[in-house]
């Protein structure tokens, strides 16, 4: 099969990035795979080409790049095709628009594969009939705005198919939505077998990674370890990340750990790529967010080797860990049960080991190679139905394209009337 | 953690730069491997920042280790000047790779005399070096406890014994400033109190006060650093509470250099 992805930014460092490449890369070891990327801003991808994957893209960021497109009138226009509620909107213009449009009406492939929702939307109203229609949600539909909401509401009718994260995320999809016709199937996030020894178990080191940002809330973890602390003081904590566009709680985990007088015991390292040799310095990794789309941390600290504790938040933790087998669930925002379960952990020797080893055994089933087959019997199948066979007929096709035209200039009118609102309010 | 040094005078690793994946043993050698090698000279070219002399340079030939892999040693016995020694395949800079370290964590040297510590870590600018430190005898701070107005050093002195007389000092240009300090058992701990590093008032701009130890009346001082782990830089990572004395505000600090101090300002 010819594979196209259809990427924000491949060049950029993130989860969504991230498992595209492992996908597409696994991919390739059988079929023609592209990665499309909206944005290029540098001139090789932060996180390395993937090997075997054709690399392209639509809008050059790069200011000494001879295709520059930074200074195209239209890249200054606001998009149209691009849907407002999609938090990327802003990066978006009606440059974009028509080259992800030119991109989709020439473009030759057997699967069309989405992988955010603004891009699915692309797909769903621009990609010439032909190729099997995927949209990936790396996040969950809850996560998005009523705005959003509404528009894939209609727009992804148009899709053969939508991917999930979670079975819990799916099952939002198939209930909270009228798709008729269009699949929806569950399939994780991949992370491949690292590279380096397993950790042993030995050092006494609790290790968390992720963006600084209030959804992580490490401020629980770092109450948490204060109680770790007062009964076993030789155990310490590293907290690897940094904050984003949405929130940076560097300064105040700090003056957290100064007021629990942890600063001999609790460490904000910074951001450290790849990940994989810091995980293995410690025996235990801790996550204790309030809401996780997927939880592509817990799956990296299980493949090598260590048992997680993580809150047992909407929508992945609970899909990945086995409580009491591979690893351990806890109430959300509780930090004496985090702290008891780290503690459980930290205080047998021969639990964590043996938890370390099942949570070892447990993620294969992540592995690139095996969710890439998942992705790759869909696609398969959807391309066997193909033609007349497939589900969304030519007419209901046009039918849906009538409604959707009306419906574009539904939207419009209500963006206006909504702009003219929030001008005409007092800042 | 950033490399704060001046970059090296050549251009960091383009697209294509051969890679280095690194293996630290506690010992204090590196195992490099190297994915594809395409040179005619198969050597792992070591060379410390701002030295120009044969000692500044050290040369490790790379050797196939299967699957298309080459791969050079430096052995713990090979002692490095102390310094950062940029790493070259022949005259190309390498990109750091997977750095495995783990062995360094928490590390309880136990070669006789000097310490020896040869930390990989990525360049600012994105190439691979190596940090060493040599340090015999070596002072190596553990935790800090702070009391009212004060700050308790406790760490471990390798290579000497702390005897009667000990002391710690701050030191400041000229200036130095002595506390007792006591041990045992290999370990070392004092007390200093801030307020007389903030003599003479007022305190304008930044004083960076030193610490080293002083085994004995007689002994030789030893700078007191933090080198015995995987951190190449923990100034912005092991950081303490400030003290808001009258007229000045103090704390303990690491330099780049992971050296300890006390940063006396207004």
């Amino acid at each position: 099969m010819h594979i196209s992805f259809l990427l924000h930014n491949a060049y950029g460092i993130g989860g969504t990035i991230r498992t595209t490449f492992n996908l597409a890369r696994a991919l390739a070891e059988r079929h023609d795979v592209e990665i499309v990327s909206v944005f290029r801003h540098r001139d090789e991808p932060t996180l390395g080409a993937p090997a075997g994957v054709t690399m392209k893209h639509l809008v050059d960021l790069r200011k000494n790049s001879p295709t520059y497109d930074g200074g195209h009138p239209d890249y200054t226009k606001p998009a149209r095709v691009f849907p407002r509620g999609d938090g990327r909107w802003k990066q978006y213009s009606r440059l974009t628009d028509a080259r992800i449009a030119a991109h989709l009406k020439s473009l030759q492939a057997d699967v069309v594969v989405g992988t955010r929702p603004g891009l699915n939307v692309h797909i769903a109203r621009q990609a010439r009939r032909g190729p099997v229609r995927v949209g990936q949600e790396h996040l969950t539909l809850d996560s998005h705005g009523y705005r959003l909401r509404r528009e894939i509401g209609h727009r992804y009718a148009l899709l053969d198919a939508i991917t999930t994260v979670t079975e819990a995320d799916a099952r939002s999809y198939r209930g909270k939505l009228k798709l008729p016709g269009v699949r929806v199937d569950a399939v994780p996030n991949s992370v491949p077998a690292p590279t380096v020894e397993p950790a042993d178990g030995a050092a006494k080191w609790v290790v968390a990674a992720g963006r600084l940002t209030p959804v992580k809330r490490y401020d629980l973890l770092v109450e948490a370890f204060a109680k770790v602390v007062a009964a076993r003081p030789d155990w310490r904590l590293r907290i690897y990340g940094a904050g984003d566009a949405t929130g940076n709680e560097r300064n105040a985990l700090r003056a957290l750990i100064e007021q629990r007088g942890l600063h001999n015991h609790v460490f904000l390292m910074g951001t450290v790529n790849p990940l994989e040799p810091e995980w293995v310095k410690g025996s235990i990794a801790a996550v204790t967010s309030r809401l996780e789309s997927f939880g592509m941390t817990i799956v990296e600290a299980m493949r090598c080797g260590l048992p997680v504790v993580s809150t047992d938040c909407p929508h992945g933790p609970g899909e990945i860990i086995e409580d009491g087998v591979d690893g351990r669930l806890v109430p959300v925002g509780d930090v004496d049960a985090i702290a008891d379960a780290l503690l459980g952990l930290i205080q047998d020797d021969d639990l964590r080991r043996r938890t370390g080893r099942a949570a070892l055994a447990a993620s294969e089933r992540f592995d690139p190679v095996r969710i890439a087959e998942r992705h790759e019997a869909l696609f398969a199948e959807l391309v066997a139905r193909g033609g007349n066979g497939r589900s969304r007929g030519r007419v209901r096709d046009a039918l849906h394209r009538t409604r959707g035209g009306v419906l574009d200039a539904v939207y419009a009118a209500r963006y206006k009337a909504a702009d003219v609102l929030r001008k005409g309010k007092p800042a | 953690m950033t490399d704060a040094t001046t970059p090296a005078p050549v251009p960091p690793p383009g697209p294509g730069a051969p890679r280095a994946d690194c293996l630290a043993d506690s010992a204090g050698g590196i195992t490099f491997d190297i994915v594809v090698v395409d040179t005619a000279e198969p050597v792992l070219v070591l060379r410390r920042r701002g030295g120009a002399g044969p000692a500044d340079e050290a040369r490790l030939p790379l050797t196939p280790a299967g699957e298309g892999h080459m791969r050079a040693v430096l052995p713990s016995t090979v002692e490095l000047a102390e310094g950062r020694w940029d790493v070259y395949l022949g005259e190309r800079p390498v990109e750091p790779g997977i750095r495995d370290l783990r062995a360094l964590i928490d590390r309880v040297p136990d070669e006789e005399g000097r310490v020896n510590v040869h930390l990989p870590y990525p360049t600012a600018d994105g190439r691979l070096a190596v940090r060493s430190w040599v340090r015999g005898p070596h002072a190596e701070a553990g935790g800090l406890t702070f009391g009212e107005g004060t700050c308790t050093v406790d760490g471990m002195l390798y290579g000497a014994e702390l005897g009667p007389g000990a002391v710690a000092e701050a030191r400041l240009g000229e200036r130095v400033h002595q506390v007792p300090a006591e041990g045992g058992q290999g370990g070392f701990a004092f007390t200093l109190a801030y307020d007389p590093l903030a003599e003479p008032r007022p305190v304008d701009g930044q004083r960076l006060w030193e610490l080293w130890l002083r085994p004995g009346p007689h002994a030789e001082p030893v700078r007191i650093s933090r080198i015995l782990d995987d951190v190449w830089d923990r100034k912005n990572v092991f950081v303490y509470p400030r003290h808001q004395g009258e007229g000045y505000t103090a704390a303990p600090c690491y330099t780049s250099d992971n050296d300890l101090c006390v940063r006396v300002t207004r």
